[in-house]
């Protein structure tokens, strides 16, 4: 069982990187989701006991890990809104730059940084 | 009067009350635990020296809040920005009193540090409130980083106290507290985070800059609240000052070097402010001296001094901006004769004026009696050197007063609205009143100095009218200050050179040159960097990746990996598995963004799924509900991006090298993942889980789910960190997509 | 045909929510769920009606004031431990003492501090996803 896990979290995270080192902005961010899948998943193989879900009345037999349930938990809400915040950067990096591939970006960086260096530096 | 200075100035009044009812009650204060395993408590308590810094702070406060009641919105007008911009100046303003306050009162060595770091903040904001003068930046900047940098001195001086005695506390610390070389050494380091505060040599250079601010600010600021919060340290750590008879000394000589020097360079100033902020160098100076110079007559000096000086100061800041209101001058060269127009005005600024030089009948011969008494108690050369710079004080602040208001009249003016007015002669009657009846001042100095000594000190001031040293050598100074006075053209020359030599050697340079060196070194690593933001990232992960690979080498790896065998009920799981590795793997191929979005979707509900069957109900509810607003999120910005755009992106085609190297990567880093997890999940911890603990409490926290009751009881701090999270990603959101400006 | 069924599962959705939120403690159910039900119940609006519509909706006006009084009242329940003397985020009442119920509903801190984050989330996601289809509209017009 925890090769098969470790299988899948291995698919997850290559197929992520894979995306994240394109150079359209928005395959990056689906990678970083797909990264960030492959931590929950390997944060929920990681409890310690599997059986049922631990609700009160308990049943006999195994209870699964409530710790790591929780922890997961707070991962996939944090994973929310830092994902929303990126989406929010791209739409912005669009609306400034009018690109959102890298290659057009960094040309637009670079051209920014010259004029920005020419002004003054005051201290 | 707009609504939020009425409301400023109620808040200061009502704090000025609750300060005098509480003292009057006897002291109070609260102490609650905050972080009991660190020792850190937030204690607050209004002790003597508690009590005058807050009184002074809200009471000048309540006088700054009227004033810039009328002067704001001239301001504003003056340089075409509109109303609105006034509610960021008060709030801030009040923020500034609530810390000041803060502050004072917190018995806690971090609690001061974060109190002393918001009054700096709020000082940043307020001093570079005319955001497009490139003074008032730069003159921020410096105020904040040298008030800021030093306050790192005091955060390593708390922390060296800590090591030692254990403890946060500040009563604590003050008891335990024997002579030693660390303690010198921690209390030196606060010692010099204060005179950075108070603008004393050689940290004195930020304060004229700082006078790019606003008038009220410099009032209330820069003569009676952050400066006056270095020296309030001086007193709050006293204790641990008069440990050693090195830092004492030291802080007379600081003392008197920023006395001279404010003094000298404040007699060859134009620029009304100018002059003031060299003043308050110069006063400051006096008040360092006395702790220097110790003993009871010393720290209620000290204290007398500060209020008598905040008074008198800020009515002169409050004159400055006046005038300059009313004539539309700033230099003392162009001014002259508005005694006649100004009438109020000039009575106001007279006491105040008064007050500071020393004379009789104003708080302010309290202030250098008190000084003269510890003074020559010392030694003949400390008196002198007191008397030498009381009267620098009383040249050039009858150099201010007579040069605006007598003489010819040099610019017209149409008089000064009440608004600015009325704080100007209020403060300037409470320096009347404290020279008449100087016993509720001395009180207050004499608590606080109780707070500082640790013993209760019963000094008295009254007039007394013999040939005793002090007022001899009252009456020497206001004789050397008349005659410097009526001699100016005499040593103008020699002031002049002195202060352009002070500005080509003087610390400023160090500091400019600093701030320079720092850009030069930041422009040198970042030529230095890459430019493409890939590379700067793959120059992070590839290392990393690299160290992780080394980690593997290094495991043994007969024992390391365990299969772990399939049951048959696990069939279900199996099967969800390998559909989430499947539409993982799918994600890789397509080329239009709706299909890719659709094929990530399918990856998150297969999670969910999965968590299902793996017992967690709550986190499978979660997955998917969080997986379907990701998918109408995406939707949302993809509908903002034109079809074209979209179109262009999906189609491009990757370039020759990066078409094997891009899957050569993922790969790599999949089987290093692979190898990674295999081996942390095939090593489960030694030892039992809290988890057992979670699941037993659940019916004593009153819940039967236990992965809720791990969310909101056992664990809440991680629950309340993580909703801080998701707001704070909401506000970023919304300013990012309305492109800028959220309100 | 999309307009009226998505009218007609506001309410249910609200009413879902609430119930997830409430039986959070004895069943399955959370602030979060409930929270992104009740949000997902209202961008359905914002899918059938489309923005002018759907703004006008209570839900969607009160949405950024709930997110920072869910946020509030977290901070108020973990700080007001703090006040009684005891270290953060101490619920009351304490193990083993009664709790008044509500039906099924416990009348204790735990359950106003996921009423907060209830609150929260609601608010930011119906927030973060308006942001969107205001700005939308901002490149339409």
């Amino acid at each position: 069982m925890t090769l098969l896990f470790a299988a899948v979290v291995a698919s997850l995270f290559g197929s992520g990187t894979f995306l994240v080192l394109k150079t359209d902005l928005l395959r990056v961010v689906v990678g970083m989701v797909l990264i960030s899948h492959a931590a929950n998943l390997t944060l929920m193989a990681s409890g310690l006991t599997r059986g049922e879900a631990p609700i009160y009345p308990l049943p006999d037999d195994a209870v699964s890990d409530p710790l790591v349930q929780a922890m997961t938990l707070t991962a996939l809400v944090i994973g929310f809104g830092v994902t929303a915040l990126l989406l929010g950067l791209a739409y912005r990096v669009y609306t400034t730059h009018f690109a959102v591939d890298f290659d057009r970006l960094a040309e637009e960086e670079a051209r920014r940084e010259a004029e920005l260096e020419r002004e003054e530096v005051s201290v | 009067m707009s609504r939020l200075s009425q409301i400023g100035a109620l808040t200061a009044a009502l704090g000025f009350g609750a300060t005098l009812a509480i003292w009057a009650a006897g002291g109070g204060g609260i102490d609650l635990p905050w972080a009991p395993a660190l020792g850190l408590r937030l204690h607050f308590e209004l002790d003597g020296l508690g009590v005058l810094y807050s009184l002074l702070a809200t009471g000048i406060g309540f006088a700054v809040f009227v004033y810039s009641g009328g002067y704001l919105p001239r301001h504003l007008a003056h340089q075409g920005r509109p109303r609105r911009d006034e509610s960021s100046f008060y709030w801030f303003l009040l923020l500034f009193m609530v810390s000041m306050v803060g502050l004072v009162t917190a018995q806690d060595l971090i609690l001061l540090f974060v109190f002393w770091d918001l009054t700096a903040i709020a000082s940043y904001f307020l001093i570079g409130y005319d955001r497009q003068d490139v003074e008032a930046r730069i003159a921020a900047l410096m105020a904040l980083v040298v008030t800021g940098v030093s306050a790192v001195l005091l955060l390593i001086g708390s922390l060296m106290l800590y090591v030692e005695y254990g403890t946060f506390s500040i009563p604590e610390v003050v008891e335990r507290a024997e002579p030693s070389k660390l303690v010198t050494v921690a209390a030196g380091l606060m010692a010099l985070a204060g005179l950075a505060k108070s603008a004393q040599v050689p940290f004195q250079f930020w304060l004229p800059r700082a006078m790019a601010a606003p008038t009220p600010v410099s009032a209330y600021l820069h003569a009676a609240a952050m400066v006056a919060a270095g020296v309030f340290l001086l007193g709050r750590i006293y204790p641990l000052l008069v440990t050693s008879e090195a830092l004492l000394d030291g802080l007379v000589v600081v003392g008197f070097g920023s006395m001279l020097v404010g003094g000298i360079l404040a007699l060859t100033r134009d620029r009304l402010k100018q002059l003031l902020a060299y003043s308050t160098i110069s006063q400051y100076g006096y008040v360092v001296v006395m702790y220097g110079l110790g003993g009871a007559a010393g720290v209620v000096g000290a204290s007398f001094y500060v209020v008598a000086h905040a008074l008198a100061k800020s009515a002169l800041f409050l004159t400055a901006g006046a005038v300059t209101e009313a004539t539309g001058e700033e230099r003392l060269s162009r001014l002259g004769g508005l005694a006649r127009p100004l009438r109020a005005l000039a009575v106001g600024s007279g006491l105040a004026a008064a007050g500071l030089a020393a004379l009789p009948l104003t708080i302010g011969f309290f202030k250098d009696e008190l000084f003269f008494d510890s003074a020559e108690e010392r030694s003949g050369l400390v008196a002198g050197l007191a008397v030498l710079g009381a009267a620098l004080t009383f040249a050039y602040i009858g150099r201010f007063w007579i040069g605006v208001f007598l003489g010819p009249l040099r610019s017209p003016t149409h008089g000064a609205p009440l608004l600015l007015v009325g704080p100007v002669v209020g403060l300037g009657g409470v320096v009347l009143v404290g020279g008449l009846y100087p016993e509720p001042f001395v009180r207050l100095a004499n608590a606080a100095a109780e707070a500082s000594l640790g013993f209760a000190t019963s000094v008295e001031a009254s007039y007394h009218l013999d040939a005793r040293v002090e007022n001899l050598m009252a009456v020497f100074v206001y004789a050397l200050g008349a005659a410097a006075l009526a001699t100016e053209r005499a040593w103008r020359a020699a002031a002049l050179g002195a202060s352009s030599l002070g500005e080509r050697l003087g610390p400023e340079r160090l500091y400019v040159a600093s701030i320079r060196g720092l850009n030069g070194l930041s422009d040198r690593i970042h030529g230095i960097e890459v430019r493409d933001l890939r590379t700067r990232i793959a120059a992070i992960l590839v290392p990393g990746g690299l160290l992780v690979l080394l980690g593997l080498i290094a495991t043994p790896h007969t024992t390391a990996y365990v299969v772990g065998g399939i049951a048959r009920e696990d069939l279900g799981l199996v099967l969800v598995l390998l559909t989430t590795a499947v539409a993982a793997l799918a994600t890789t191929f397509p080329r239009q963004h709706l299909t890719l979005l659709l094929v990530a979707a399918g990856v998150g509900f297969s999670l969910a799924v999965v968590y299902a069957f793996l017992g967690g109900p709550d986190v499978a509810l979660v997955a998917a509900l969080v997986e379907t607003t990701f998918t109408l999120l995406f939707i949302g910005v993809f509908a903002l991006m034109p079809r074209a755009s979209l179109r262009r992106l999906a189609s491009l085609r990757t370039p020759g090298t990066r078409r094997w190297r891009d899957p050569l990567v993922g790969v790599a880093a999949a089987l290093g993942a692979f190898l990674v997890v295999w081996g942390a999940l095939s090593r489960p911890s030694i030892g039992d889980s809290v988890a057992d603990e979670h699941v037993r409490l659940t019916p004593d926290a009153h819940a039967k789910d236990v992965v809720t009751a791990i969310l909101t009881d056992f664990r809440g701090l991680d629950t309340l960190g993580e909703i801080t999270v998701v707001a704070i990603a909401f506000f970023g959101i919304a300013t990012l997509l309305r492109r800028g400006r959220l309100w | 045909m999309t307009q009226i069924v998505a009218r007609l599962l506001l309410a249910p959705s609200l009413v879902i929510a609430s119930a997830v939120l409430i039986k959070g403690y004895s069943s399955v159910g959370d602030g979060f769920s409930a929270g992104v039900i009740a949000a997902l119940g209202v961008l359905a609006q914002y899918l059938a009606f489309g923005y002018r519509e759907a703004d006008r909706l209570l839900p969607v006006r009160l949405a950024p004031v709930g997110a920072v009084a869910g946020l509030l009242l977290a901070l108020v329940v973990t700080f007001s431990s703090v006040l009684r003397g005891e270290p953060l985020l101490t619920h009351s009442p304490p193990p083993g003492s009664e709790v008044v119920h509500l039906g099924t509903l416990e009348l204790i801190t735990a359950v106003a501090f996921d009423v907060g984050v209830f609150l929260l989330v609601f608010g930011a996601t119906v927030g973060i996803l308006r942001a969107v289809a205001m700005a939308r509209v901002e490149d339409e017009t």
